[in-house]
Protein backbone atom coordinates (compact mmCIF):
# COMPACT_ATOMS: atom_id res chain seq x y z
CA UNK A 1 0.00 0.00 0.00
CA UNK A 2 1.42 3.10 -1.09
CA UNK A 3 1.41 6.73 -0.13
CA UNK A 4 -0.24 9.40 -2.14
CA UNK A 5 0.13 13.31 -1.14
CA UNK A 6 -2.59 15.41 -2.44
CA UNK A 7 -1.20 18.66 -2.94
CA UNK A 8 -2.30 22.27 -3.69
CA UNK A 9 -1.40 24.39 -6.76
CA UNK A 10 -2.52 27.47 -5.70
CA UNK A 11 -2.12 29.67 -2.69
CA UNK A 12 -5.24 30.73 -1.22
CA UNK A 13 -7.48 29.00 1.20
CA UNK A 14 -9.34 25.94 2.07
CA UNK A 15 -13.04 26.65 0.48
CA UNK A 16 -14.65 23.00 0.54
CA UNK A 17 -14.21 19.54 1.50
CA UNK A 18 -16.00 17.50 -0.78
CA UNK A 19 -14.69 14.32 0.14
CA UNK A 20 -14.68 12.18 3.25
CA UNK A 21 -12.26 10.22 5.70
CA UNK A 22 -12.34 6.18 4.06
CA UNK A 23 -13.39 7.40 0.82
CA UNK A 24 -11.93 5.93 -2.33
CA UNK A 25 -11.59 8.65 -4.95
CA UNK A 26 -10.02 8.18 -8.77
CA UNK A 27 -7.02 9.82 -10.74
CA UNK A 28 -8.39 13.45 -11.45
CA UNK A 29 -11.39 13.43 -8.91
CA UNK A 30 -11.82 16.39 -7.10
CA UNK A 31 -10.76 15.84 -3.33
CA UNK A 32 -11.51 19.62 -1.68
CA UNK A 33 -11.87 23.60 -3.35
CA UNK A 34 -9.48 26.26 -2.47
CA UNK A 35 -10.05 29.79 -3.11
CA UNK A 36 -7.82 31.00 -4.36
CA UNK A 37 -7.91 34.82 -6.74
CA UNK A 38 -11.11 34.46 -6.12
CA UNK A 39 -11.39 31.52 -8.28
CA UNK A 40 -12.43 28.14 -6.65
CA UNK A 41 -9.24 25.90 -7.15
CA UNK A 42 -10.21 21.94 -7.27
CA UNK A 43 -7.33 19.65 -5.50
CA UNK A 44 -7.48 16.67 -7.44
CA UNK A 45 -5.83 12.83 -6.71
CA UNK A 46 -3.29 12.21 -9.40
CA UNK A 47 -4.15 8.68 -8.77
CA UNK A 48 -6.93 6.31 -7.30
CA UNK A 49 -6.88 5.72 -3.26
CA UNK A 50 -8.69 5.97 -0.49
CA UNK A 51 -8.46 8.69 1.83
CA UNK A 52 -6.54 8.25 4.92
CA UNK A 53 -6.16 11.66 6.52
CA UNK A 54 -7.07 15.30 5.91
CA UNK A 55 -3.86 18.01 6.85
CA UNK A 56 -6.39 21.08 6.66
CA UNK A 57 -10.00 22.43 7.69
CA UNK A 58 -12.15 24.26 5.59
CA UNK A 59 -11.11 28.27 6.13
CA UNK A 60 -7.28 26.32 6.60
CA UNK A 61 -4.84 28.94 4.74
CA UNK A 62 -2.75 26.71 2.53
CA UNK A 63 0.70 27.68 0.23
CA UNK A 64 1.01 26.58 -3.05
CA UNK A 65 2.81 22.87 -2.96
CA UNK A 66 1.34 22.37 0.60
CA UNK A 67 0.29 18.50 1.08
CA UNK A 68 -3.11 18.72 1.76
CA UNK A 69 -4.05 15.28 2.23
CA UNK A 70 -3.07 11.70 2.61
CA UNK A 71 -4.33 9.03 0.78
CA UNK A 72 -3.31 5.26 0.04
CA UNK A 73 -3.20 2.86 -2.89
CA UNK B 1 37.45 -14.51 -81.16
CA UNK B 2 38.67 -16.67 -78.10
CA UNK B 3 36.34 -17.58 -75.59
CA UNK B 4 37.59 -15.59 -72.17
CA UNK B 5 39.50 -17.55 -69.84
CA UNK B 6 37.59 -17.83 -66.79
CA UNK B 7 39.23 -18.84 -63.25
CA UNK B 8 36.37 -20.92 -63.17
CA UNK B 9 37.42 -22.34 -65.58
CA UNK B 10 40.32 -23.58 -63.84
CA UNK B 11 38.39 -24.86 -61.38
CA UNK B 12 38.70 -21.86 -58.71
CA UNK B 13 36.00 -19.20 -57.75
CA UNK B 14 35.10 -16.57 -60.37
CA UNK B 15 36.27 -13.15 -58.61
CA UNK B 16 32.92 -11.70 -59.15
CA UNK B 17 31.30 -14.84 -57.38
CA UNK B 18 34.15 -14.03 -54.68
CA UNK B 19 33.27 -10.75 -54.29
CA UNK B 20 29.55 -11.09 -54.14
CA UNK B 21 29.88 -13.09 -51.47
CA UNK B 22 32.10 -11.45 -49.27
CA UNK B 23 29.53 -8.41 -49.90
CA UNK B 24 27.09 -11.25 -48.43
CA UNK B 25 29.75 -11.90 -45.51
CA UNK B 26 30.26 -8.14 -44.92
CA UNK B 27 26.34 -7.00 -44.73
CA UNK B 28 25.44 -9.48 -42.64
CA UNK B 29 28.11 -8.44 -40.15
CA UNK B 30 26.37 -4.87 -40.65
CA UNK B 31 23.01 -6.25 -40.06
CA UNK B 32 24.15 -8.38 -36.88
CA UNK B 33 24.13 -4.91 -34.69
CA UNK B 34 25.62 -6.07 -31.24
CA UNK B 35 25.33 -9.85 -31.92
CA UNK B 36 22.78 -12.45 -30.84
CA UNK B 37 23.18 -11.43 -26.94
CA UNK B 38 22.89 -7.79 -26.31
CA UNK B 39 19.86 -8.28 -28.31
CA UNK B 40 18.19 -10.87 -26.59
CA UNK B 41 18.66 -9.18 -23.39
CA UNK B 42 16.61 -6.17 -25.31
CA UNK B 43 14.14 -8.59 -26.41
CA UNK B 44 13.69 -9.75 -22.61
CA UNK B 45 13.22 -6.38 -21.67
CA UNK B 46 10.69 -6.15 -24.24
CA UNK B 47 12.74 -3.41 -25.74
CA UNK B 48 12.59 -3.25 -29.71
CA UNK B 49 16.43 -2.90 -31.13
CA UNK B 50 17.59 -0.57 -33.65
CA UNK B 51 16.17 -2.70 -36.51
CA UNK B 52 13.09 -3.38 -35.13
CA UNK B 53 12.68 0.27 -35.03
CA UNK B 54 13.62 1.47 -38.19
CA UNK B 55 10.60 -1.45 -39.38
CA UNK B 56 7.74 0.15 -37.42
CA UNK B 57 9.26 3.65 -38.36
CA UNK B 58 8.88 3.01 -41.89
CA UNK B 59 6.50 2.27 -44.51
CA UNK B 60 7.67 -1.57 -45.61
CA UNK B 61 9.95 -2.01 -48.31
CA UNK B 62 11.14 1.88 -47.98
CA UNK B 63 14.17 1.97 -46.24
CA UNK B 64 17.12 2.93 -48.22
CA UNK B 65 20.13 2.99 -45.94
CA UNK B 66 23.14 5.03 -46.09
CA UNK B 67 26.46 3.59 -44.88
CA UNK B 68 25.49 0.22 -43.67
CA UNK B 69 29.31 -0.82 -43.98
CA UNK B 70 30.28 2.53 -41.84
CA UNK B 71 32.56 1.30 -38.75
CA UNK B 72 34.65 2.99 -35.97
CA UNK B 73 37.66 4.82 -37.67
CA UNK B 74 39.78 5.99 -34.96
CA UNK B 75 40.99 2.73 -33.31
CA UNK B 76 41.43 -0.09 -35.75
CA UNK B 77 40.88 -2.18 -33.04
CA UNK B 78 37.51 -1.33 -32.73
CA UNK B 79 36.56 -1.92 -35.97
CA UNK B 80 35.33 -5.41 -36.22
CA UNK B 81 32.86 -4.50 -33.21
CA UNK B 82 31.61 -1.13 -34.60
CA UNK B 83 28.75 -2.18 -37.19
CA UNK B 84 26.92 0.66 -38.69
CA UNK B 85 29.31 2.27 -36.18
CA UNK B 86 26.28 2.08 -34.00
CA UNK B 87 24.08 4.80 -35.99
CA UNK B 88 21.63 3.29 -38.48
CA UNK B 89 20.46 5.88 -40.76
CA UNK B 90 18.86 6.62 -44.41
CA UNK B 91 16.15 7.22 -46.21
CA UNK B 92 12.45 6.47 -45.71
CA UNK B 93 8.94 6.72 -46.26
CA UNK B 94 6.62 7.52 -43.12
CA UNK B 95 2.95 7.35 -44.35
CA UNK B 96 3.91 7.88 -47.95
CA UNK B 97 6.14 10.59 -47.45
CA UNK B 98 9.73 10.73 -47.51
CA UNK B 99 11.89 11.43 -44.21
CA UNK B 100 15.65 11.43 -42.81
CA UNK B 101 16.20 8.68 -40.46
CA UNK B 102 18.56 8.29 -37.63
CA UNK B 103 18.28 5.40 -34.90
CA UNK B 104 20.71 4.95 -32.55
CA UNK B 105 21.99 1.22 -31.92
CA UNK B 106 22.28 1.38 -28.27
CA UNK B 107 24.03 -2.48 -28.59
CA UNK B 108 27.20 -1.38 -30.80
CA UNK B 109 29.41 0.46 -28.01
CA UNK B 110 26.34 2.37 -26.91
CA UNK B 111 25.95 4.19 -30.21
CA UNK B 112 28.56 6.14 -28.90
CA UNK B 113 29.30 9.18 -30.59
CA UNK B 114 31.89 8.94 -33.27
CA UNK B 115 34.12 10.60 -36.83
CA UNK B 116 32.38 8.31 -38.72
CA UNK B 117 28.90 7.99 -37.62
CA UNK B 118 28.81 11.81 -36.70
CA UNK B 119 29.52 11.95 -40.87
CA UNK B 120 26.51 9.73 -41.96
CA UNK B 121 24.13 12.53 -39.26
CA UNK B 122 25.91 15.05 -40.91
CA UNK B 123 24.57 13.63 -44.45
CA UNK B 124 21.14 13.20 -43.40
CA UNK B 125 20.76 16.46 -42.29
CA UNK B 126 22.38 17.63 -45.10
CA UNK B 127 20.27 16.23 -47.60
CA UNK B 128 17.22 16.61 -45.50
CA UNK B 129 17.68 20.37 -45.29
CA UNK B 130 18.18 21.02 -49.23
CA UNK B 131 15.26 18.36 -50.39
CA UNK B 132 12.60 19.37 -47.74
CA UNK B 133 12.60 16.17 -45.98
CA UNK B 134 11.27 15.96 -41.69
CA UNK B 135 14.04 14.49 -40.06
CA UNK B 136 13.49 11.78 -37.06
CA UNK B 137 16.01 11.14 -34.69
CA UNK B 138 15.22 7.49 -32.48
CA UNK B 139 17.69 8.74 -29.43
CA UNK B 140 19.20 5.96 -27.17
CA UNK B 141 23.24 6.71 -26.76
CA UNK B 142 25.66 6.67 -23.92
CA UNK B 143 27.55 10.23 -25.26
CA UNK B 144 30.69 10.60 -26.92
CA UNK B 145 32.93 7.34 -27.57
CA UNK B 146 35.40 6.97 -24.99
CA UNK B 147 38.70 7.03 -25.36
CA UNK B 148 38.72 8.36 -28.95
CA UNK B 149 37.66 12.15 -27.84
CA UNK B 150 40.43 12.14 -25.17
CA UNK B 151 43.17 14.65 -25.58
CA UNK B 152 43.90 17.19 -27.46
CA UNK B 153 43.90 15.27 -31.00
CA UNK B 154 40.80 13.77 -29.95
CA UNK B 155 39.22 16.50 -29.30
CA UNK B 156 40.25 18.38 -32.33
CA UNK B 157 39.71 15.65 -34.76
CA UNK B 158 36.61 14.46 -33.50
CA UNK B 159 34.33 17.82 -32.03
CA UNK B 160 33.80 20.82 -33.93
CA UNK B 161 34.58 20.07 -37.25
CA UNK B 162 31.06 20.58 -38.31
CA UNK B 163 30.06 24.33 -37.05
CA UNK B 164 26.58 23.58 -38.38
CA UNK B 165 26.25 20.23 -36.11
CA UNK B 166 23.93 21.60 -33.57
CA UNK B 167 22.41 24.90 -35.92
CA UNK B 168 18.36 24.61 -36.02
CA UNK B 169 17.02 26.48 -38.74
CA UNK B 170 13.46 25.11 -39.00
CA UNK B 171 13.57 24.51 -42.42
CA UNK B 172 11.92 21.21 -42.02
CA UNK B 173 10.77 19.71 -39.08
CA UNK B 174 12.72 17.91 -36.88
CA UNK B 175 11.28 15.04 -34.64
CA UNK B 176 12.76 13.02 -31.80
CA UNK B 177 12.19 9.91 -29.33
CA UNK B 178 13.92 9.26 -26.27
CA UNK B 179 14.07 5.77 -25.92
CA UNK B 180 16.37 4.66 -23.56
CA UNK B 181 19.81 6.63 -21.95
CA UNK B 182 20.27 9.26 -23.89
CA UNK B 183 23.21 11.18 -22.76
CA UNK B 184 25.23 13.88 -25.08
CA UNK B 185 24.48 14.21 -28.78
CA UNK B 186 21.38 12.30 -28.62
CA UNK B 187 19.99 14.21 -25.74
CA UNK B 188 21.02 17.30 -27.58
CA UNK B 189 19.06 16.20 -30.83
CA UNK B 190 16.15 15.65 -28.71
CA UNK B 191 15.66 19.19 -27.25
CA UNK B 192 16.62 20.51 -30.91
CA UNK B 193 13.40 19.22 -32.37
CA UNK B 194 10.17 20.24 -32.75
CA UNK B 195 8.74 16.84 -31.10
CA UNK B 196 9.80 14.81 -28.31
CA UNK B 197 8.39 11.70 -27.42
CA UNK B 198 9.88 10.50 -24.28
CA UNK B 199 9.23 6.61 -23.42
CA UNK B 200 8.76 5.86 -19.35
CA UNK B 201 12.15 4.33 -18.39
CA UNK B 202 14.37 6.36 -20.51
CA UNK B 203 16.48 9.38 -19.21
CA UNK B 204 17.24 12.48 -20.88
CA UNK B 205 20.69 14.21 -19.85
CA UNK B 206 23.71 16.12 -20.34
CA UNK B 207 25.75 12.97 -19.20
CA UNK B 208 25.12 9.81 -17.52
CA UNK B 209 23.92 9.25 -13.86
CA UNK B 210 27.30 7.43 -13.39
CA UNK B 211 29.21 10.51 -14.52
CA UNK B 212 27.57 12.69 -12.75
CA UNK B 213 28.23 10.61 -9.56
CA UNK B 214 31.91 11.06 -9.80
CA UNK B 215 31.90 14.87 -10.56
CA UNK B 216 29.77 15.84 -7.97
CA UNK B 217 30.45 13.08 -5.64
CA UNK B 218 27.19 12.32 -4.62
CA UNK B 219 24.66 9.54 -5.99
CA UNK B 220 22.63 10.78 -8.67
CA UNK B 221 19.41 8.60 -9.63
CA UNK B 222 18.96 8.62 -13.45
CA UNK B 223 15.39 8.82 -13.00
CA UNK B 224 15.70 11.57 -10.36
CA UNK B 225 17.88 13.57 -12.70
CA UNK B 226 16.69 13.04 -15.85
CA UNK B 227 13.36 10.60 -16.35
CA UNK B 228 10.48 10.83 -17.80
CA UNK B 229 8.70 12.88 -15.17
CA UNK B 230 11.19 15.96 -14.60
CA UNK B 231 11.11 16.43 -18.17
CA UNK B 232 7.21 16.10 -19.00
CA UNK B 233 6.71 18.20 -15.42
CA UNK B 234 9.53 20.56 -14.34
CA UNK B 235 11.64 21.28 -18.34
CA UNK B 236 9.04 20.57 -20.79
CA UNK B 237 11.55 18.80 -22.94
CA UNK B 238 9.04 15.91 -23.44
CA UNK B 239 6.27 16.93 -25.66
CA UNK B 240 4.30 13.46 -24.90
CA UNK B 241 5.07 10.76 -22.52
CA UNK B 242 4.00 6.69 -23.69
CA UNK B 243 5.15 3.43 -22.10
CA UNK B 244 6.58 1.63 -25.11
CA UNK B 245 8.73 2.25 -28.26
CA UNK B 246 5.46 0.95 -30.62
CA UNK B 247 3.41 4.03 -28.75
CA UNK B 248 6.47 6.63 -29.06
CA UNK B 249 7.07 6.01 -33.07
CA UNK B 250 3.40 6.06 -33.40
CA UNK B 251 3.21 9.32 -31.95
CA UNK B 252 6.11 10.70 -34.49
CA UNK B 253 3.73 9.44 -36.68
CA UNK B 254 0.88 11.23 -35.94
CA UNK B 255 2.83 14.74 -35.15
CA UNK B 256 4.38 14.37 -38.58
CA UNK B 257 0.74 14.20 -40.01
CA UNK B 258 0.11 17.63 -38.70
CA UNK B 259 3.41 18.69 -40.01
CA UNK B 260 4.12 19.66 -43.55
CA UNK B 261 7.58 18.52 -45.27
CA UNK B 262 9.18 21.49 -45.36
CA UNK B 263 9.07 25.55 -44.47
CA UNK B 264 7.99 26.12 -48.13
CA UNK B 265 4.90 24.29 -47.63
CA UNK B 266 1.42 24.44 -46.35
CA UNK B 267 0.27 20.99 -44.04
CA UNK B 268 -1.15 18.76 -45.57
CA UNK B 269 -4.99 18.17 -45.39
CA UNK B 270 -7.11 15.14 -44.36
CA UNK B 271 -10.64 14.14 -44.88
CA UNK B 272 -12.89 15.82 -42.42
CA UNK B 273 -13.99 12.69 -39.81
CA UNK B 274 -17.60 11.88 -39.28
CA UNK B 275 -19.12 13.31 -36.72
CA UNK B 276 -16.97 16.29 -36.76
CA UNK B 277 -18.90 19.38 -34.74
CA UNK B 278 -21.65 17.14 -33.58
CA UNK B 279 -20.57 18.66 -29.95
CA UNK B 280 -20.91 21.47 -30.78
CA UNK B 281 -24.97 22.09 -29.35
CA UNK B 282 -24.11 21.14 -25.97
CA UNK B 283 -20.68 23.89 -26.11
CA UNK B 284 -21.85 26.34 -23.91
CA UNK B 285 -22.95 23.83 -21.35
CA UNK B 286 -19.19 23.24 -20.89
CA UNK B 287 -18.56 26.23 -19.15
CA UNK B 288 -19.99 26.94 -16.14
CA UNK B 289 -22.53 29.03 -14.75
CA UNK B 290 -20.62 30.96 -12.37
CA UNK B 291 -17.45 33.04 -13.04
CA UNK B 292 -15.33 31.59 -9.82
CA UNK B 293 -15.99 28.38 -11.26
CA UNK B 294 -13.26 26.39 -13.54
CA UNK B 295 -13.57 23.40 -16.02
CA UNK B 296 -11.14 22.06 -18.27
CA UNK B 297 -10.57 23.93 -21.77
CA UNK B 298 -9.42 20.79 -23.38
CA UNK B 299 -13.19 19.26 -23.73
CA UNK B 300 -14.00 22.55 -25.31
CA UNK B 301 -10.99 22.23 -28.17
CA UNK B 302 -12.50 18.97 -28.47
CA UNK B 303 -15.93 19.92 -29.08
CA UNK B 304 -14.55 22.22 -31.80
CA UNK B 305 -12.15 20.25 -34.04
CA UNK B 306 -12.41 17.67 -36.35
CA UNK B 307 -13.47 14.55 -34.68
CA UNK B 308 -10.07 13.13 -33.21
CA UNK B 309 -7.66 15.35 -34.54
CA UNK B 310 -6.62 16.99 -30.78
CA UNK B 311 -2.93 16.24 -30.34
CA UNK B 312 -2.17 17.95 -27.19
CA UNK B 313 1.84 19.15 -26.28
CA UNK B 314 3.60 19.39 -23.21
CA UNK B 315 0.37 18.26 -21.10
CA UNK B 316 2.06 17.90 -18.05
CA UNK B 317 4.11 21.18 -18.21
CA UNK B 318 2.87 24.53 -18.13
CA UNK B 319 -1.20 23.17 -17.07
CA UNK B 320 -2.21 26.37 -17.24
CA UNK B 321 -2.22 27.04 -20.69
CA UNK B 322 -2.73 24.51 -23.40
CA UNK B 323 -1.26 23.71 -26.58
CA UNK B 324 -1.67 21.52 -29.35
CA UNK B 325 -2.41 20.35 -32.71
CA UNK B 326 -5.70 19.78 -34.64
CA UNK B 327 -7.92 20.18 -37.44
CA UNK B 328 -10.41 22.36 -38.68
CA UNK B 329 -12.44 21.45 -41.88
CA UNK B 330 -9.23 18.55 -42.48
CA UNK B 331 -6.58 21.33 -42.03
CA UNK B 332 -3.73 21.57 -39.32
CA UNK B 333 -4.38 24.44 -36.81
CA UNK B 334 -2.66 24.94 -33.61
CA UNK B 335 -4.81 25.74 -30.57
CA UNK B 336 -3.22 27.90 -27.51
CA UNK B 337 -5.64 28.03 -24.69
CA UNK B 338 -5.62 29.14 -20.86
CA UNK B 339 -6.97 25.93 -18.67
CA UNK B 340 -8.76 27.35 -15.83
CA UNK B 341 -8.99 23.82 -13.91
CA UNK B 342 -5.22 24.84 -13.29
CA UNK B 343 -4.64 27.48 -11.53
CA UNK B 344 -7.92 29.35 -12.63
CA UNK B 345 -5.75 29.77 -15.99
CA UNK B 346 -3.69 32.30 -14.13
CA UNK B 347 -0.51 32.09 -16.46
CA UNK B 348 2.85 31.29 -14.85
CA UNK B 349 6.34 31.42 -16.34
CA UNK B 350 5.99 27.64 -17.54
CA UNK B 351 3.20 28.60 -19.22
CA UNK B 352 5.04 31.58 -21.06
CA UNK B 353 7.64 29.28 -22.69
CA UNK B 354 5.25 26.28 -23.33
CA UNK B 355 3.19 28.99 -25.75
CA UNK B 356 6.43 30.74 -26.92
CA UNK B 357 7.97 27.45 -28.22
CA UNK B 358 4.47 26.63 -29.83
CA UNK B 359 3.82 29.83 -31.62
CA UNK B 360 7.32 28.97 -33.01
CA UNK B 361 6.45 25.93 -34.20
CA UNK B 362 3.40 26.75 -35.78
CA UNK B 363 4.77 30.28 -37.20
CA UNK B 364 8.17 28.04 -38.80
CA UNK B 365 5.80 25.62 -40.49
CA UNK B 366 2.78 27.82 -41.46
CA UNK B 367 0.14 26.22 -38.95
CA UNK B 368 -2.55 29.11 -38.48
CA UNK B 369 -2.99 29.81 -34.62
CA UNK B 370 -6.53 29.50 -32.65
CA UNK B 371 -6.15 31.28 -29.44
CA UNK B 372 -9.08 30.75 -26.35
CA UNK B 373 -9.03 32.82 -24.12
CA UNK B 374 -10.14 32.40 -20.39
CA UNK B 375 -7.55 33.74 -17.44
CA UNK B 376 -7.86 36.05 -14.74
CA UNK B 377 -4.29 37.52 -15.99
CA UNK B 378 -0.63 36.43 -15.23
CA UNK B 379 0.27 34.76 -11.84
CA UNK B 380 2.25 37.92 -9.80
CA UNK B 381 4.46 37.69 -6.84
CA UNK B 382 7.66 36.93 -5.58
CA UNK B 383 7.91 33.66 -7.13
CA UNK B 384 6.84 34.73 -10.61
CA UNK B 385 9.34 38.11 -10.44
CA UNK B 386 12.60 35.30 -9.56
CA UNK B 387 11.02 33.37 -12.48
CA UNK B 388 11.68 35.96 -14.97
CA UNK B 389 8.38 36.46 -15.41
CA UNK B 390 8.39 39.82 -17.33
CA UNK B 391 11.29 38.43 -19.42
CA UNK B 392 9.10 35.45 -20.14
CA UNK B 393 6.05 37.47 -20.61
CA UNK B 394 7.98 39.41 -22.91
CA UNK B 395 9.70 36.53 -24.73
CA UNK B 396 5.69 35.25 -25.29
CA UNK B 397 4.39 38.70 -26.60
CA UNK B 398 7.04 39.22 -29.31
CA UNK B 399 6.80 35.48 -30.88
CA UNK B 400 3.36 36.33 -30.83
CA UNK B 401 3.77 39.54 -32.52
CA UNK B 402 6.66 37.86 -34.68
CA UNK B 403 3.94 35.39 -36.29
CA UNK B 404 3.14 35.79 -39.82
CA UNK B 405 0.59 32.96 -39.88
CA UNK B 406 -3.26 33.96 -39.47
CA UNK B 407 -4.21 34.34 -35.69
CA UNK B 408 -7.77 34.13 -34.26
CA UNK B 409 -8.62 34.95 -30.87
CA UNK B 410 -11.86 33.76 -28.87
CA UNK B 411 -12.22 35.36 -25.61
CA UNK B 412 -14.92 32.67 -23.95
CA UNK B 413 -14.69 34.23 -20.13
CA UNK B 414 -12.32 36.38 -18.42
CA UNK B 415 -9.32 38.33 -20.11
CA UNK B 416 -7.28 40.36 -18.16
CA UNK B 417 -4.45 42.94 -17.79
CA UNK B 418 -1.57 41.91 -19.82
CA UNK B 419 -2.37 38.54 -20.69
CA UNK B 420 -5.44 40.39 -23.06
CA UNK B 421 -2.72 41.08 -25.44
CA UNK B 422 -0.80 38.26 -24.89
CA UNK B 423 -3.55 36.05 -25.83
CA UNK B 424 -4.23 37.77 -29.06
CA UNK B 425 -6.26 40.98 -27.69
CA UNK B 426 -6.55 43.92 -29.90
CA UNK B 427 -4.11 43.84 -33.04
CA UNK B 428 -2.32 41.05 -31.46
CA UNK B 429 -4.63 38.51 -33.68
CA UNK B 430 -6.56 39.46 -36.97
CA UNK B 431 -9.75 38.50 -35.91
CA UNK B 432 -10.79 39.05 -32.21
CA UNK B 433 -14.64 37.34 -31.64
CA UNK B 434 -15.70 36.80 -27.84
CA UNK B 435 -18.87 34.79 -26.52
CA UNK B 436 -21.34 36.48 -24.62
CA UNK B 437 -19.84 35.61 -21.80
CA UNK B 438 -16.98 37.38 -22.12
CA UNK B 439 -15.52 39.85 -19.19
CA UNK B 440 -12.68 41.65 -20.06
CA UNK B 441 -10.79 44.66 -18.30
CA UNK B 442 -7.31 45.73 -16.92
CA UNK B 443 -8.32 43.61 -13.56
CA UNK B 444 -10.51 41.61 -11.80
CA UNK B 445 -13.59 43.61 -10.57
CA UNK B 446 -13.12 42.25 -6.66
CA UNK B 447 -9.91 43.73 -7.22
CA UNK B 448 -10.68 46.65 -8.55
CA UNK B 449 -13.06 47.49 -5.85
CA UNK B 450 -10.92 47.19 -3.57
CA UNK B 451 -8.26 49.18 -5.28
CA UNK B 452 -10.84 52.28 -6.40
CA UNK B 453 -13.37 52.34 -4.09
CA UNK B 454 -11.15 50.71 -1.17
CA UNK B 455 -13.95 48.21 -0.31
CA UNK B 456 -14.03 44.42 0.28
CA UNK B 457 -16.47 41.89 0.01
CA UNK B 458 -19.75 42.46 2.57
CA UNK B 459 -18.70 46.54 3.07
CA UNK B 460 -21.75 48.55 2.15
CA UNK B 461 -21.72 49.73 -1.05
CA UNK B 462 -19.45 46.75 -2.34
CA UNK B 463 -22.50 44.85 -4.50
CA UNK B 464 -23.44 48.40 -6.10
CA UNK B 465 -19.66 48.93 -7.03
CA UNK B 466 -19.11 44.83 -7.96
CA UNK B 467 -21.96 45.02 -10.14
CA UNK B 468 -21.13 48.72 -11.77
CA UNK B 469 -17.44 47.25 -12.63
CA UNK B 470 -18.55 43.70 -13.53
CA UNK B 471 -21.50 45.06 -15.99
CA UNK B 472 -18.44 47.26 -17.70
CA UNK B 473 -16.53 44.01 -18.25
CA UNK B 474 -19.15 42.38 -20.47
CA UNK B 475 -18.25 42.24 -24.55
CA UNK B 476 -20.80 45.15 -25.62
CA UNK B 477 -18.47 48.22 -25.23
CA UNK B 478 -15.75 46.14 -26.90
CA UNK B 479 -17.94 45.16 -29.83
CA UNK B 480 -19.67 48.39 -30.09
CA UNK B 481 -15.85 50.61 -30.53
CA UNK B 482 -14.95 47.44 -33.14
CA UNK B 483 -12.08 46.17 -30.62
CA UNK B 484 -13.93 43.13 -31.12
CA UNK B 485 -15.03 41.89 -34.88
CA UNK B 486 -17.83 39.77 -33.66
CA UNK B 487 -19.67 38.58 -30.90
CA UNK B 488 -20.59 34.63 -31.67
CA UNK B 489 -23.20 31.85 -29.70
CA UNK B 490 -20.50 29.58 -28.39
CA UNK B 491 -22.71 27.20 -30.57
CA UNK B 492 -21.54 28.66 -34.22
CA UNK B 493 -17.49 28.65 -32.70
CA UNK B 494 -16.32 25.90 -35.33
CA UNK B 495 -18.18 27.10 -37.96
CA UNK B 496 -16.98 30.69 -37.50
CA UNK B 497 -13.17 29.54 -36.92
CA UNK B 498 -13.64 27.25 -40.37
CA UNK B 499 -14.75 30.49 -42.26
CA UNK B 500 -12.49 32.82 -40.82
CA UNK B 501 -9.32 30.54 -41.39
CA UNK B 502 -10.64 30.54 -45.16
CA UNK B 503 -10.68 34.22 -45.33
CA UNK B 504 -7.05 34.64 -44.00
CA UNK B 505 -5.61 32.20 -46.10
CA UNK B 506 -2.74 33.40 -47.09
CA UNK B 507 -2.91 33.78 -50.68
CA UNK B 508 -0.96 35.97 -51.61
CA UNK B 509 2.31 33.50 -50.87
CA UNK B 510 0.33 30.05 -51.30
CA UNK B 511 0.11 29.88 -47.59
CA UNK B 512 3.78 30.22 -46.69
CA UNK B 513 4.44 32.97 -43.94
CA UNK B 514 7.87 34.42 -42.82
CA UNK B 515 9.45 32.44 -40.49
CA UNK B 516 10.88 35.39 -38.71
CA UNK B 517 11.42 33.15 -35.54
CA UNK B 518 13.16 30.38 -37.76
CA UNK B 519 16.62 30.80 -35.82
CA UNK B 520 15.14 31.44 -32.68
CA UNK B 521 16.08 28.55 -29.32
CA UNK B 522 14.45 25.58 -28.93
CA UNK B 523 14.23 26.09 -25.38
CA UNK B 524 14.09 29.48 -23.15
Amino acid sequence: MAEIEAKTEVTGSVWKIVTELGQRVEAGETIMIIESMKMEIPVMSEEGGVIQRFLVEETTPVSEGQVVAILTT
Amino acid sequence: MSKPRTVAALGQPHPATEKADRYEVMRAKALAMGGPEKLARRKAAGVLNARERVDVLVDAGTFIESGLFGTSATRPEDRERSPTDGKIVGFGKIDGRECAVVVNDFTVMGASSSATNGRKIGHMKRVATARGLPMVFLGESSGARMPDHMGSRGMGALLGNDGTQYMRMRETPWVSATLGYSYGSSSWYSVLSDFNVMRKGAVLAVSSAQLASLAIKEAVDPEVMGGWKVHAEVTGFADQVVDTDEDAIAAIKTFLSYMPAHHNETPPERAVAPDSGKAMAGIAKLLPQKRTQVYDVRNIIRAIVDAGSFFELKARFGKVAVTGLARLAGRTVGFIANNPLFKGGAMDTDACEKITSFLVLCDSFNIPIVMLVDTPGFSIGTEAERKRAPGKIMNYMQALQLCTVPKISVILRKSYGQAYLNMGGGRNSDEVAVWPTAEVSFMDPTFAVKIVHGLEPGDPGFSEAFNSMNKDNEPWDMAAIYAAQNVIRPEDTRDYLIRMLEVHRQRMTNGVGQHLMHAWPTSY
